[in-house]
């Protein structure tokens, strides 16, 4: 590497370096010609006898120029300067070579440059390499087996705190989630974190202005805050003077103390909080008792840590897991839980496992992302190939023209290493143009990636931005691809023996090296195959999705989120903000009926779960509880979102906090608890059954019929509290148009401090739960058809050149007399024959690649009959059209020119 | 084999370099300085061809044994000077004593006879 350095440096030196040498000569000269002088010569004859001293000034300057050391970079200078000259004699067969490469390898680089945003890219800390994340194994009766979840009770943080000597540190943190940030009587929706108060020390983060929290800053009554960069920057103009300011978060006075570094968003993937509070800050915001005691029932926080030098994880596990389930243990006989299968279950059999978190903390974005990712990546990759294999053939077919050339040059002595590297030297030239081409068209790619994913989220917590490791991946794609479509051309057209090539006539009438490009053809129908297949499986996957009866209606439907406790409402008012909104909406014009609930029919944020473990007053063992998805909804919400109400009827507005506490169940939920009965009048817990409905799918099409239970929104309220906050709004409308200005006008009516978000029709947010399938779908598709343009490409120059080729025979044929007919079939035949081959190797190859994705995959198997059926058609279409024209060429050959043109 | 007064003798492969080094132990020079005390302190049995110098004087330079800096002469002159560096002085040492070796044993197989002189 050094010495690469110093040639490079000596080759922009290098003209310095001749005029010293000349100078250097010039001096020699004139000494040499004084010292004869002195000894008595006459003065022209001094000179003279120098220079004929010093002998041939040309040799000798070349002599001392190959001691510099750069006759490789010259020769590499010489191939470039020859690559360049031969891609500007042909500039079209350059421009479309470059043009697929930068294709190819900007679909590379930006799918590469998401799974590096996604999974590959180390948090922007101290020696990452060193953090670790706590997660714990709950067992389960329904599998038997753990399932692993990264929640832990704050008295577990402090003993681990105490006790551990394997981590140098130990940090616990939990979102916010929404937050309304209010500064100088505006205010704005924002996302925010508590983190105890080491938790930007444990991961080594300076802060960019100010300070961070302190050590025991994080006490009760804490109200200091950290902003992050982007957002300091965008709501507060990056104004340093902010520091030392007052905010309030959530109607609550805090005050900023410092600004976290532009590099430093989050420590884990899609998260990235807005605003940092100490976590005894959570009792200004919102106050719960069990919060800082309660060690089985309020698992609410994350805890990472960081190991201490030369202890590794598996140490640091064996330690924790052992304070982990010593202090369960001695909960345990204290608690009033006790008694439970379960919680035993827990203490007995759970245990601690360490995560190493280097590139984050555990995300729902990474796990949602990472196999859709890998699979674009893979799907990327045989495009490229596809684009390789084409090249390959375009080199070879250009070859096979040059092959008296290469002949007369290895006649000459020219070696073949030689010939093959000048060969190289070209298709790298092309591919690194490719390359650089390609960079800002990937960028641009990754960032219509990240808008797709995150559609209409303005903030998408995901940055692309290029770094070293996406720049190593183009350069090392190109210089590949450059060497992969380079290679076999340039050592199979060197390989020719001079002497029956040049005795041949005309250059390119040589013989075609046959079994490559025929090979390379049917590469490309078999990767055309596997792209075409795993498109049509996603396709298909996603009509199946749309296509599920989900047990509502998603038509004609606009949703719309409104946060009464954002601006500051106690929760005991919330009820009323929101029934007056209700009210409101159900009279807007266009609106045919309006309700409320807490989850929507198809939700992002999140989803409730409870259990029944009480029927008309009978206690069920705990065994037979029944595990159930809940919702609170208004009034008319069934109507609204077009769910039937089976028996009974829907809740009304006499379901109010005084009124007997009423429920109703699904069908589901029905059968299992009332097997064979009708379950109106009957009780869950304290409730009432009022009526029954259909079942729908909780959580998405995905989703199976699961026990539902439904509370009223309104008589939900004061005891329970409005824990979530806010409460989505669901309007069926006659025509959408202004609707939702509407209804931002009518909420602001009620009080302008509403926030109003994520208002979306319940086609949208269809439309956004199946974004990973629909992202594997829509580039799938895209780069199938790309490869097949690319194979169609390939095909026709394969014909096309097999039909110059035979210009002659088909001539003869046509002069003897064969049918049209019978030519066209000769052409035709051979087109179909590869197509064929190429399937049947790609139909086994798309079967294999599908395993990957069959986790993605809904309503058919990895070997659907109808997309491999399909894929088999399009093929055979496409390659029959690509062979078409040749073939009609054949058929235009006339006899005469052709047996002349021998 | 005996040689005539005269007559000059073709370098070997090789010693050219030992030859520069060891000149230039005695101070820095220029090129043409360093051929004229080659020839000067050979007697003039050995002729340094300026075509070969240079290149030489190059090589060396690059493989850090000798370094140059652009000086005024004693005429006054703006001349390229040569000196040796602490490697170069290393590979002095090494160099001439490969050459005693090798000269001796050259010594010792073409006069076997006059062992005891030599």
């Amino acid at each position: 590497m050094n010495q690469i350095l110093r040639k490079l440096g000596w080759m922009t030196r290098r003209s310095r370096k001749e005029a010293e040498l000349r100078d250097e000569l010039q001096f020699h000269l004139q000494e040499e010609a004084e010292q004869s002088e002195a000894a008595g010569l006459p003065a022209e004859q001094a000179k003279r006898a120098a220079r004929r001293e010093l002998g041939n000034v040309a040799l000798l300057m070349e002599d001392t120029r190959a001691t510099w050391g750069w006759i490789w970079l010259e020769r590499f200078w010489q191939d470039l300067r020859y690559s360049a000259r031969m891609l500007r004699k042909n500039p079209g067969f350059a421009l479309a070579a470059i043009l697929s490469l930068a294709l190819g390898i900007g679909a590379n680089t930006a799918i590469f440059s998401l799974l590096n945003a996604v999974l590959f890219r180390p948090l922007p800390v101290a020696d990452p390499q060193q953090l670790v994340q706590f997660t714990n194994t709950i067992p389960l009766w329904e599998t038997g087996s753990g399932i692993a979840r990264d929640l832990y009770a704050y008295p577990q943080l402090e003993r681990f705190q105490a006790q551990s000597k394997t981590l140098s540190g130990i940090f616990g943190w939990t979102g916010l989630g929404r937050i309304n940030v209010g500064s100088h009587g505006t205010s704005g929706i924002a996302q925010g974190n508590a983190s105890s108060d080491n938790f930007f020390s444990v991961l080594g983060v300076r802060p960019r202005y100010g300070r961070f929290f302190s050590a025991g800053e994080d006490r009760a009554g804490a109200s200091v805050a950290v902003i992050g960069d982007r957002y300091w920057r965008t709501r507060f103009g990056a104004d340093p003077s902010i520091i030392g300011g007052a905010i309030t978060v959530n109607q609550v006075p805090f005050t900023v103390i410092g600004i976290t570094p532009p590099e430093f968003s989050g420590i884990s993937v899609g998260g990235s909080p807005d605003i940092w509070v100490p976590l005894h800050a959570l009792d200004l915001l919102k106050p719960d008792s069990k919060r800082w005691k309660e060690p089985f029932s309020s698992a609410w926080m994350q805890i990472a840590g960081r190991l201490r030098p030369a202890i590794s994880r598996q140490q640091a596990q064996a330690e924790l897991d052992v304070i982990h389930r010593q202090f369960l243990a001695q909960q345990l006989p204290i608690s009033q839980f006790s008694g439970l299968e379960t919680v035993q279950r827990f203490v007995y059999e759970g245990h601690l496992v360490l995560r190493p978190a280097a590139t984050g903390m555990s995300s729902g974005l990474r796990d949602s992302y990472a196999l859709p990712l890998k699979l674009l990546m893979l799907v990327a990759g045989i495009v490229l190939l596809v684009a390789c294999a084409n090249l390959a053939n375009l080199l070879l077919a250009r070859a096979s023209n040059r092959r008296r050339e290469f002949a007369v040059r290895l006649a000459l002595g020219a070696s073949r290493g030689r010939l093959v590297r000048q060969f190289l030297t070209e298709s790298i030239v092309l591919a690194l143009a490719g390359g650089l081409l390609a960079t800002p068209m990937a960028w641009w790619g990754s960032l219509a990636l990240v808008r797709m994913i995150f559609a209409g989220d303005s903030r998408a917590p995901l940055s692309v931005d290029p770094d070293w490791r996406i720049f190593a991946f183009t350069a090392a794609v190109s210089l590949l691809t450059g060497i992969l479509f380079g290679l076999a051309p340039a050592l199979c057209s060197t390989r020719a023996d001079p002497g029956p090539v040049m005795k041949e006539g005309t250059p390119g009438a040589g013989r075609s090296p046959h079994t490559l490009d025929r090979t390379l053809v049917v590469a490309q129908v078999a990767l055309s195959v596997v792209l075409i297949t795993g498109a049509g499986l996603f396709l298909r996957t996603l009509q199946k999705l749309w296509s599920v009866n989900v047990g509502y209606d998603r038509e004609h439907v606009l949703m719309l989120s409104v946060d009464a406790e954002l601006a500051g409402y106690p929760s005991d008012r919330a009820g009323s903000v929101y029934r007056e909104i209700l009210r409101r909406l159900q009279v807007l014009p266009g609106v045919k009926s309006a309700s409320a609930s807490i989850v929507r029919p198809v939700d992002d944020q999140f989803y409730l779960l409870d259990k029944v473990n009480e029927i008309d007053g009978r206690r069920l063992p705990e065994r037979d509880v029944i595990h159930v998805a809940w919702n609170a909804t208004s009034p008319g919400y069934f109507s609204t979102v077009s769910t039937a109400v089976v028996s009974g009827r829907d809740f009304e507005l006499r379901d109010n906090e005084t009124a007997p506490k009423v429920v109703i169940v699904n069908e589901s939920l029905a059968k299992s608890a009332f097997p064979n009965q009708d379950p109106l009048g009957h009780r869950l817990g304290l409730a009432t059954i009022v009526g029954v409905v259909k079942d729908s799918l909780y959580s998405g099409a995905r989703d199976q019929p699961r026990p539902l239970l439904y509370h009223p929104l309104f008589q939900h309220g004061p005891d329970q509290e409005y824990r979530w906050g806010f409460v989505s709004f669901e309007l069926r409308y006659g025509s959408l148009s202004n609707l939702s200005a509407e209804v931002r006008r009518e909420v602001a009516s009620v009080d302008p401090n509403l926030p109003v978000f994520d208002t979306k029709t319940l086609v949208a947010q269809t439309e956004e739960s199946l974004m990973e399938v629909r992202l594997l779908a829509t580039l799938s598709s895209f780069f199938g058809a790309l490869a097949l343009l690319l194979a169609c490409v390939g095909f026709y120059g394969l014909m096309a050149y097999a039909v110059a080729r035979r210009t002659a025979e088909i001539g003869i044929r046509l002069a003897l007399g064969a049918r049209r007919d019978h030519i066209m079939w000769l052409v035709l035949s051979e087109t179909l024959w590869l197509t064929l081959a190429g399937i049947a190797a790609g139909v086994p190859l798309a079967w294999c690649a599908a395993q990957f994705a069959k986790s993605l995959l809904f309503g058919i198997g990895t070997a659907d009959p109808l997309t491999i059926a399909a894929t088999v058609a399009i093929l055979i279409g496409v390659a029959a059209l690509a062979g078409c024209i040749p073939a009609r060429r054949a058929l235009r050959v006339d006899p005469m020119t052709a047996l002349r043109y021998e | 084999m005996s040689i005539e007064a005269n007559s000059r003798v073709e370098l070997l492969q090789g010693t050219l370099d030992l030859l520069i080094l060891r000149t230039l132990l005695l101070g820095r020079a220029h090129g043409h300085a360093i051929a004229k005390h080659i020839q000067r302190t050979s007697e003039d049995l050995l002729q340094v061809e300026t075509g070969s110098l240079y290149p030489a004087l190059h090589r060396l330079e690059a493989r850090g044994w000798i370094a140059a800096d652009w000086e005024l002469s004693e005429r006054g002159k703006r001349a390229k000077y040569y000196r040796l560096t602490i490697k170069g002085r290393k590979q002095l040492q090494a160099e001439h004593a490969k050459w005693d070796t090798f000269s001796r044993a050259m010594g010792l197989v073409l006069n076997p006879l006059n062992r005891e002189e030599a």
